[in-house]
């Protein structure tokens, strides 16, 4: 769909869900570049109601042919609805959600936009200074309220099913198994060997049930230029499980420039995991939290190869996905081979 | 033209900082900034390609002849580098298979050669990996 046709459809569907809209425009609107799981476009709405003139900025989230994640639309938006107003965690409002392809051609949800935000690039922490410490005690201390949660009676748990904390690893794992041996376009011996490491070795069951963000890192928070995270954005993997989960993504090596002083790339580790202690109430566990660390490399390989997969069918010709299939993937594999590698001795 | 890989590196960074800074605000300009990236990258791969599938080709065969298994993998009828691709993937299948079975035993012998399997797949990861990408800061 052209965006021209996108835009005019959208005002359509907006005139029609707010109430007492009148004289609906849309003045401005752009896609957000990034979000191969979902098209996302920054839209400016104006429209008259009972008060006189309105404006309003939100976020469109439709899916794509194809995508990073094979995710439900409405588990996002269950999830944003979870999070939204609680702990001060900095979430957009959940608006709508469409299910069906009548209104813009694909599924789709719509949120607030929160103003004001811009995402910090991976590859290039250093542009948050001087503000590096201020930004990663708010990282920790949300990831930590995430993690603080209240699992029964959200909105998420309307949507998916809640594993026993003793189920939470196996689900996962097997999940992201199969996603590799499906996609994957080559053979994976590292993944592989990673794979039979994990089941062998499993982690304690998790010390709680928790909403996980699934993925949770730099990249996917906006934060205000002057210390402040105001968003924290692409809950299109949220789930229930271990809240180890999203500690061991979020610090990651591949989120923060392979800064192996600082978690996540912001602060001294001691300090950090103090702050999510604090906010989620959880105990941190060296040993489990190591086998979750090595598990988020499993996950990554496993969204990589998918990628890689609908680059290369065609299905999705997003330069990104050939990017992810390529640079990730083999910044992950040689991650997992140098870990495992020294637990079986060797030493490079 | 014969130097490939001049080439993908001269374009790639025309992309990135001359193309992408340009398209600042569109949609594309992330396109173009990925394309000059994985160009840059492109260049890089190519001229090591060959040589390292063939190396890991002539590795996997020693470990799997030191594991006792046989294979029935043909040697690429060429070096191209997807005869030689297929020829690896073949043999990356055997060597999943033969670590697998070596990690379910406890004697030296395996677990000697289960270390030196992973000797490989470090290595290997280490050859594969490319140059850190150059993120150009954003023009106005």
């Amino acid at each position: 769909m052209l965006e021209e046709e996108l835009k005019s459809r959208f005002a359509h569907y907006a005139a029609a869900r707010i109430p007492g809209a009148r004289n609906m425009k849309i003045t401005q609107m752009s896609r957000i570049h990034g979000g191969a799981s979902r098209q996302t476009y920054s839209i400016d709405l104006a429209y008259d109601d009972a008060h006189g003139p309105q404006t309003r900025g939100v976020i469109l989230r439709r899916d794509p042919p194809d995508s990073l994640i094979d995710t439900e639309r409405r588990v996002e938006f269950a999830a944003i609805q979870s999070a939204y107003g609680q702990y001060g965690i900095p979430v957009p409002e959940a608006m709508f959600l469409e299910t069906s392809s009548d209104a813009l051609g694909a599924p789709f949800f719509v949120m607030g936009r929160i103003e004001g935000g811009e995402p910090l690039n991976p590859f290039k922490m250093d542009a948050i200074e001087p503000h590096r410490e201020a930004v990663g005690r708010q990282f920790f201390q949300h990831l930590g309220a995430i993690a603080a949660l209240p699992v029964s009676g959200s909105a998420l748990t309307r949507e998916i099913d809640t594993p026993t904390p003793d189920a939470c690893w196996k689900r996962e794992l097997t999940y992201w198994t199969n996603e590799i041996r499906r996609n994957a376009k080559t053979p994976q011996p590292v993944a592989e060997a990673a794979i039979r490491h994990l089941e062998r070795n499993p982690p304690p069951p998790a010390q709680r049930l928790s909403i996980v963000h699934g993925d949770y890192r730099t990249g996917n928070y906006l934060h205000d230029g002057n210390g402040k995270i105001n968003a924290i954005l692409d809950w299109e993997m949220a789930h229930i499980g271990d809240p180890y989960e999203d500690l061991a993504w979020a610090t990651d090596l591949l989120w923060c420039g392979n800064d192996m002083e600082r978690a996540a790339g912001f602060l001294p580790w001691p300090d950090a995991i103090r702050t999510w202690q604090s906010a989620s109430g959880c105990v941190f566990d060296p040993a489990a939290f190591e086998w979750w660390s090595l598990f988020s490399h499993i996950k990554a390989l496993g969204i990589w190869v998918t990628s890689e997969k609908a680059f290369a069918d065609g299905a999705n010709d997003d330069p990104i996905l050939a990017w992810s299939g390529w640079f990730t993937h083999a910044a992950h594999e040689l991650m997992l081979a140098m870990r495992l590698g020294q637990k079986y001795g060797v030493d490079l | 033209m014969t130097d490939i890989g001049m080439v993908l590196g001269r374009l790639g960074t025309k992309l990135v900082t001359e193309v992408a800074p340009k398209l600042e605000g569109d949609y594309s300009g992330g396109h173009a900034a990925m394309a000059g990236l994985m160009s840059v990258m492109a260049g890089e791969a190519w001229d090591g390609a060959a040589d390292r599938l063939f190396t890991e080709i002539g590795e996997i065969r020693s470990l799997l002849q030191q594991g006792g298994m046989a294979v029935d993998v043909p040697e690429s009828p060429s070096l191209k580098v997807s005869d030689l691709t297929k020829e690896r993937d073949f043999l990356a299948l055997n060597l999943i298979a033969l670590q697998a079975s070596v990690e379910t035993r406890e004697d030296e012998a395996a677990k000697m050669l289960n270390a030196q399997i992973w000797v490989h797949l470090m290595k290997t990861a280490q050859a594969r990996m490319p140059s850190p990408p150059v993120f150009p800061d954003a023009e106005g």
